[in-house]
C-alpha cells in the first residue's frame, strides 16, 4: 500500500472546561490515504470537531504524534501550519461560512488570495470556475450568497476548499444544516474527490452518508475505533 | 521578493472589499477624524504663513536670513571710518541715514519729523536742531507751512538690495555702477511717493548743515515695508553736496552697516578701527536668523490650536477604533475563516491595519484638500485687507502634518482591532 497521507498515533487533547480540565481525546489513531475516504461518527460532545481542528492545524495537540507524510508536524508553529492549510487541506463546515458581499466566484477565489503565492486575477477567476463546474453550479458565479439555497451555498464552499486541489479535504458535518436530498448530493460531491486522489475525513451524524465512505470509525471516550456493524446495517 | 508582494497584492484586495463592503461606515468614521486632521492643518498652514509674512517683511526692513546688521556707535570720525572701510567691498554695504525736506523752499514740511502723510503716526512735530549744550532751535522756526515733504533719506555705499530685498514698484532702482549724477538720483519708498503724489511741487531737497541745496531725481519707487516716507540714494551724489558729518548726525540715528554672512574680516577690521577710538566706541552687532523670528503670541495660539486639534483628532481615532473594533467583532467568521484557509495571521493584521490607514489618509486626503480650499477663498475674500493672504501657497509642511495625523490616528484605531484580527481563534469559530 501507498504511503500515507496523514499518521496520527495516540493524539490527545483537554480543554479547559467550566470548572475542571476536560480530556475529549485520550490517545487518537488514524491513518489516512490518498484517494480514502473515512465517516467519523459519535455522538454529540465526543470531540469530532475537536479532532478535526487537530488534524486541519487549527489548534495542536497536547500528546501524540502527527505526521503529515514523513514530515512530523505535532507541534508546527502556526507561520507554517498557515502555509499547510492552504496548500494541504481543505474544508467544508456545518454552516457555510461564505462572505455575503462577495460573489459565488469570488467566494471560491478568496481561497486563492490568501497571501500564499499569487494568482493573477485571470487565474483567480478561471480555477474558481473549475471548481463551481465541478459541483455542478457555475450557472450561479455571479449569485450572491443571500441568492442562493443551502445545497447550492454548501457547494460553493466545497468548490472554495477544493480550488487549491488539496490532498486532504476534513469535513464536520457538512449537512447537518440540509435536507436528506441536498445532503446526499453534498455528500456525492464530497466522495467524488477521492477519485482524484483525495483523502476525506467525513464528520457525521447521518448513517447513510457514513456508510457512502470506505471506512467508518467511531469517537467514544476520546479513542477512535471501527464503527460497530451493526450501526453499519 | 515574489512572496512579498503577492501578500502585498492579497492584503489589498482583501482591504478593498472590506472598505468597499462597509463604505458607510467608513465614511461615517471619518467624519470626526476629518474635523481633527482639518485642525492640524489649519495649525501648522497658520503658523508657517504667519511666519513667512514674517520673515517677508523682516527681510525688507532688517535683511535676510544671516545677514550681519552692524550699527557703529556715533562719534566724531565714525562716517569716515565707516566709508573707509565698506569701500571696494562687494560683501557689505553701509547705510547713513538722516532726514531732508524735498519741495517748496523756505517752508515747514506738512510732516514735521517725517511722520506718515497719511497721518496715521500722528503728528510727530517739528525735527529740533540741538547743539551739544541741549539747546534746541526748529529749523522752520517762523516759516509758513507748505508744500514740501519731510523723509528719511538712506544714502547707501553700495546695492542694499543683496540684503534686503526691496520689490521695484516702479521705475528704476539705483545704479551704483556708473559715475555719480551731479543731481542725486532718489528712489521712493511707496509712503514718500504718495506723498509727492499728493503735493507735486518743484523739489528743492534740503538737509540740515548742508551747505548747498540740490534738485532731487526721483527714479523709481520701491516696497520697502515701512510706513514712514523715506528715500534711497547713492551716498557719493549726495556727499557731492555735502560733507560726511551731514550723514551721519546723532540725532538721526547711528550709521548702520549690513554684511554677508562671510564677510568676517569686514567686521573684524571695522571693530578695530572703531574700538581705536575710545573704550566706549563699538559696534553692535546682530545676526538676522528667520528660524528666531517667531513672536511668542504665534507660538502661543498655534500650541492652543494644535492642542484641541490634537483633541479632536484623539476622538477621531477613538471613532476609528470604536467602528474597528465592531466591525473586527462583525468579521469575527470571515478572519476565521481566512485564517482557515492559510491567510497568515500577520498578514490578516495587516489587512485591518491597512484599511484604518487607509481610512486615516484618505481623510487626511480630504482635510488636506479642505485646507488648501479653505485658504484660496480666505485669499481671495481678505486678500485686499490682509497682505498675508495673498497670493499665499499652501504650505507643505502643513501638508505633511495632517498627513502624519491622519496616519498616526489610523494606526492609534486600527492597532487594536488588527490584534484582535491575529488572535480570532479558528476551531472555536467553526466548530459545528
Ligand atoms: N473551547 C472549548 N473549551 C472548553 N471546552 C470545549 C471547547 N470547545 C468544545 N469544548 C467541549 O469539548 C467537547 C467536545 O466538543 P466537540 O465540538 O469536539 O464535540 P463534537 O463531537 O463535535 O460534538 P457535536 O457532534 O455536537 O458537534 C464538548 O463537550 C465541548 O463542550
Ligand atoms: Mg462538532
Amino acid at each position: 500500500m501507498n504511503e500515507p497521507l496523514i499518521r496520527v498515533t495516540g493524539l490527545t487533547k483537554t480543554l479547559k472546561g467550566q470548572d475542571e480540565p476536560r480530556t475529549i481525546l485520550a490517545g487518537v489513531d488514524l491513518t489516512l490515504h490518498s484517494g480514502e475516504s473515512i465517516a467519523v461518527l459519535g455522538r454529540s460532545g465526543s470531540g469530532k470537531s475537536t479532532l478535526l481542528s487537530l488534524i486541519g492545524l487549527f489548534d495542536r495537540p497536547d500528546g501524540g504524534q502527527y505526521l503529515l507524510g514523513e514530515r512530523d508536524i505535532t507541534r508546527i508553529a502556526e507561520r507554517k501550519a498557515a502555509a499547510l492549510r492552504s496548500s494541504e487541506f481543505g474544508f467544508v463546515f456545518q454552516r457555510f461560512f461564505l462572505l455575503k458581499h462577495l460573489t459565488a466566484a469570488q467566494n471560491v477565489a478568496m481561497a486563492l488570495v490568501n497571501g500564499q503565492g499569487w494568482l493573477p486575477r485571470r487565474k483567480r477567476r478561471a480555477r474558481a470556475m473549475d471548481a463551481l463546474d465541478l459541483m455542478g453550479i457555475a450557472h450561479l458565479a455571479k449569485h450572491k450568497p443571500p441568492r442562493l439555497s443551502g445545497g447550492e451555498q454548501q457547494r460553493v464552499a466545497i468548490a472554495r476548499a477544493l480550488v487549491r486541489e488539496p490532498k486532504i479535504l476534513l469535513a464536520d458535518e457538512p449537512t447537518g444544516a440540509l435536507d436528506t436530498d441536498t445532503g446526499n448530493i453534498v455528500v456525492e460531491a464530497l466522495r467524488s474527490a477521492t477519485d482524484r486522489g483525495c483523502g476525506l475525513i467525513l464528520v457525521t451524524h447521518d448513517h447513510d452518508h457514513a456508510a457512502k465512505m470506505q471506512r467508518m470509525l467511531h469517537l467514544d471516550h476520546g479513542v477512535l475505533a471501527p464503527a460497530p456493524t451493526a450501526v453499519r446495517a | 521578493m515574489m512572496r512579498l508582494s503577492g501578500r502585498f497584492r492579497a492584503a489589498l484586495i482583501i482591504g478593498g472589499q472590506g472598505i468597499r463592503a462597509r463604505k458607510l461606515r467608513t465614511f461615517l468614521s471619518m467624519i470626526s477624524l476629518f474635523l481633527g486632521v482639518l485642525g492640524v492643518v489649519a495649525a501648522q498652514a497658520g503658523q508657517v504663513i504667519a511666519h513667512r509674512a514674517l520673515v517677508a517683511s523682516t527681510e525688507l526692513q532688517m535683511g535676510v536670513d544671516g545677514t550681519q546688521q552692524i550699527y557703529v556707535q556715533s562719534a566724531e570720525s565714525t562716517g569716515s571710518i565707516v566709508m573707509d572701510t565698506v569701500a571696494g567691498r562687494d560683501d557689505a554695504v553701509a547705510l547713513l541715514s538722516t532726514n531732508a525736506i524735498i519741495g517748496e523752499p523756505d517752508v515747514r514740511p506738512v510732516n514735521e519729523g517725517g511722520a506718515p502723510l497719511d497721518g496715521s503716526g500722528g503728528g510727530w512735530g517739528p525735527t529740533m536742531n540741538c547743539d551739544p549744550q541741549g539747546n534746541c532751535v526748529d529749523p522752520n522756526e517762523g516759516k509758513p507751512s507748505g508744500q514740501a515733504i519731510e523723509l528719511r533719506v538712506v544714502a547707501l555705499t553700495g546695492d542694499v538690495r543683496q540684503f534686503r530685498p526691496l520689490r521695484l514698484e516702479s521705475g528704476q532702482w539705483l545704479d551704483f555702477g556708473g559715475a555719480p549724477s551731479m543731481a542725486p538720483r532718489l528712489v521712493l519708498n511707496e509712503a514718500a511717493a504718495k506723498g509727492f503724489a499728493m503735493y507735486n511741487v518743484p523739489a528743492e531737497m534740503r538737509f540740515q548743515g548742508a551747505t548747498a541745496n540740490s534738485t532731487p531725481r526721483f527714479t523709481g519707487v520701491v516696497d520697502d515695508g515701512n510706513s514712514n516716507p523715506q528715500a534711497y540714494v547713492r551716498s557719493d551724489e549726495l556727499l557731492n553736496w555735502m560733507p560726511i558729518d551731514v550723514l551721519t548726525n546723532p540725532m538721526f540715528g547711528t550709521p548702520e552697516l549690513l554684511a554677508a554672512p562671510t564677510a568676517t574680516d569686514f567686521v573684524e577690521t571695522l571693530r578695530k578701527k572703531v574700538e581705536a577710538l575710545g573704550d566706549e566706541n563699538t559696534l553692535y552687532i546682530n545676526t538676522i536668523s528667520a528660524e528666531d523670528m517667531m513672536p511668542g503670541e504665534i507660538q502661543m495660539m498655534r500650541w492652543v490650536f494644535l492642542g484641541v486639534s490634537i483633541l479632536v483628532l484623539l476622538i477621531g481615532a477613538a471613532g476609528i477604533l470604536n467602528v474597528g473594533l465592531a466591525t473586527v467583532g462583525e468579521r469575527i467568521e470571515e478572519f476565521a475563516l481566512r485564517r482557515a484557509v492559510g491567510t497568515p495571521r500577520l498578514l490578516l493584521a495587516g489587512i485591518v491595519l491597512a484599511e484604518t490607514l487607509l481610512t486615516g489618509l484618505l481623510t487626511a486626503m480630504a482635510a488636506i484638500g479642505a485646507g488648501i480650499a479653505g485658504l484660496a477663498a480666505a485669499g481671495k475674500l481678505f486678500g485686499d485687507r490682509q497682505p498675508m493672504l495673498q497670493n499665499v501657497t499652501f504650505p507643505w509642511e502643513a501638508g505633511v502634518a495632517g498627513v502624519a495625523a491622519g496616519l498616526i490616528a489610523g494606526v492609534l484605531g486600527g492597532l487594536v482591532p488588527a490584534a484582535r484580527a491575529a488572535r480570532i481563534p479558528i476551531a472555536t469559530v467553526m466548530r459545528a
